[in-house]
């Protein structure tokens, strides 16, 4: 395996219950880049996304085949504890899904129940909410509830609380779908920023953002992966049809 | 063609005062038969209360005298059924909803349940008396009749608590679990205190129920008549509901205890509500921070 690849899909096959949602996915993903799911919907990026840190097991008569490989260890494995996966995958959701909270206390709530970073908590909600820019609009009101923040500052809040638990991956399910346009260019400048840092796999429907914030572009279709390529590669000179008829807008 | 139109509209203008003037009575009868029992129950039960009839125990064979006993009674018994009931309750939920794969077992479990909702209330007393009582040795007391309206109000319990742990939106839970907390963690520190102010709405109903109950304790826990407080939770306890039961069939003047009776009704009522006040107001204290 390349040094420069975090997660590998070997041939993976995804159930629910007797439909299949994904055929035959084979690919990587490379450390500290932005790579865009793209596709119609119910093309199967969302169900893919949550392949990745095993969030479709809560989800009854689910059936996984193939293998994916997590630093070269598939998180499948019989062995493997989906508990431990989630801490080094983090994941934000459509939806901004503040805990019923205190501002601080969404943070500090994974660190202090998994024991991460056990030492100093205060320094955690700090950096955390600096990382994801919310830090001068809250720094004040730690301690009101964090349902009282705007849609777009919740969902900065929710990435903060995802990055409090230091994960090696963030995988963002359409986390501006629900905002507002100021609120999605400011979350699109983090990405920006975050990919220093941290691996980062977005699903999104829309075709500029994924344009515009991701390294490489994966585009599906009926659970199958049509094409992946370099981003810039493959909104100026997509290889197949189906990819071209898509951003075009000829379908979907 | 003009007229018939006219009178449809006509016809239909009537079919809807019809309707809601009976759906409007149907409020008004509910309201008038609450109202007039509550009436009712102070009108004749008001003289009775005074400082020395909810202080002191009865005298001159339950003719005259205060119902301390009973209210205290009454009291330890309800509290005891809500420390059995609602731990069991909940835990009980929390394994139907949170845990439990979704099939045929709990489907079978579910109508279990509900059919328990179902069983008179004198069977629980009889199991009562035949398991806590004479099989666990337990007598008739304090446990013995907590233990049985703990179990009676169990299935009102399991049915609230599941609803608001499955009002709980699924976007926390996903939320904690994305974070690499464990499930238990996430159940115990996310959805269950989102559900707490529903899983105790829906318990106020038992508890009341637990409060007015007589079949169920009159085997297990409730004495005629005792001049001394309970020692412990071994002993037998005077409760109001049996004492209202004692006083107005097999009382020994049972015209003269009128007043009593009624009185004892009075602070049975007083004591239900009293207790659903306290839910109450641990459910709005619970409360300030949630919204969704």
């Amino acid at each position: 395996m390349e040094s420069n690849t975090i997660i590998k899909l070997k041939d993976v096959n995804f159930y629910y219950g007797p439909s299949q949602a994904l055929t035959d996915i084979s690919m990587t993903f490379g450390k500290n880049k932005v790579t865009a799911l793209i596709g119609p919907s119910g093309c199967g990026k969302s169900t893919l996304l949550r392949l990745l840190n095993r969030m479709n097991d809560l989800i009854d008569g689910t059936r996984v085949e193939g293998e994916i490989l997590f630093e070269e260890k598939n998180i499948y494995a019989p062995d493997v504890d989906p508990v431990e996966i989630r801490r080094k995958i983090g994941m934000v959701f459509q939806k901004p899904n503040p805990f019923p909270k205190t501002i601080y206390n969404n943070i500090a709530y994974g660190p202090k129940l998994t024991g991460v970073n056990g030492g100093d908590l205060d320094t955690l909600v700090e950096l955390s909410l600096k990382q994801s820019v919310l830090w001068d609009e809250v720094k004040d009101v730690l301690n009101k509830s964090a349902m009282n923040l705007s849609g777009g500052q919740q969902q900065r809040l929710c990435i903060a609380r995802a990055l409090a638990m230091k994960p090696d991956i963030l995988l963002m399910d359409e986390p501006t779908s629900a905002l507002d346009p100021i609120s999605t260019a400011k979350i699109e400048e983090l990405i920006e920023e975050l990919k220093k840092d941290y691996t980062i796999i977005i699903v999104t429907h829309n075709m500029q953002q994924a344009a515009r914030i991701s390294d490489e572009t994966a585009f599906f279709y009926i659970g199958s992966l049509i094409e992946y390529n370099k981003t810039e590669k493959i909104f100026t000179k997509p290889e197949v049809k189906q990819t071209e008829d898509y951003i075009t807008g000829r379908f979907g | 063609m003009q007229s018939s139109k006219n009178n449809s509209m006509k016809w239909r203008y009537l079919k809807q005062h019809v309707f809601f003037g009976m759906v409007r009575a149907s409020a008004l009868i509910i309201t008038l038969a609450l109202g007039g029992i509550i009436f009712y129950i102070v009108y004749n039960g008001i003289g009775a209360i005074s400082w020395e009839f909810i202080t002191k125990p009865p005298t001159h064979s339950m003719t005259q005298g205060g119902i301390m006993p009973a209210i205290l009674g009454t009291i330890y018994l309800t509290v005891g059924a809500i420390a059995i009931g609602l731990p069991l309750g909940i835990a009980s939920a929390i394994y139907l909803t949170e845990y439990a794969k979704q099939g045929r077992v709990i489907r079978f479990l579910k109508v279990g349940i509900n059919c328990l909702a179902g069983v008179p209330s004198v069977v629980f007393g009889l199991f009562g008396l035949g398991f806590f009582v004479i099989f666990l040795k337990f007598g008739s007391s304090i446990l013995s009749g907590s233990l049985t309206l703990g179990f009676l109000i169990l299935p009102t319990i399991i049915g609230a608590s599941e609803e608001a742990l499955k009002a709980v939106p699924q976007t926390f839970r996903e939320a904690s679990l994305s974070l690499g907390v464990s499930k238990w963690q996430t159940t115990y520190r996310i959805v269950l205190p989102n559900a707490m102010p529903g899983i105790l709405t829906g318990s106020i109903l038992g508890i009341g129920r637990a409060a007015g109950e007589t079949a169920p304790i009159m085997f297990t826990a409730a004495a005629y008549f005792t001049a001394k407080l309970p020692g412990s939770i071994f002993d037998e306890v005077m409760a109001l509901p049996y004492h209202i039961y004692v006083l107005a069939t097999a009382g020994t003047n049972i015209e003269a205890t009128r007043p009593i009776q009624f009185g004892t009704v009075l602070v049975l009522v007083a004591v239900v509500l009293g207790i659903d006040l306290i839910a109450i107001i641990i459910r709005s204290y619970m409360r300030r921070n949630k919204r969704w």
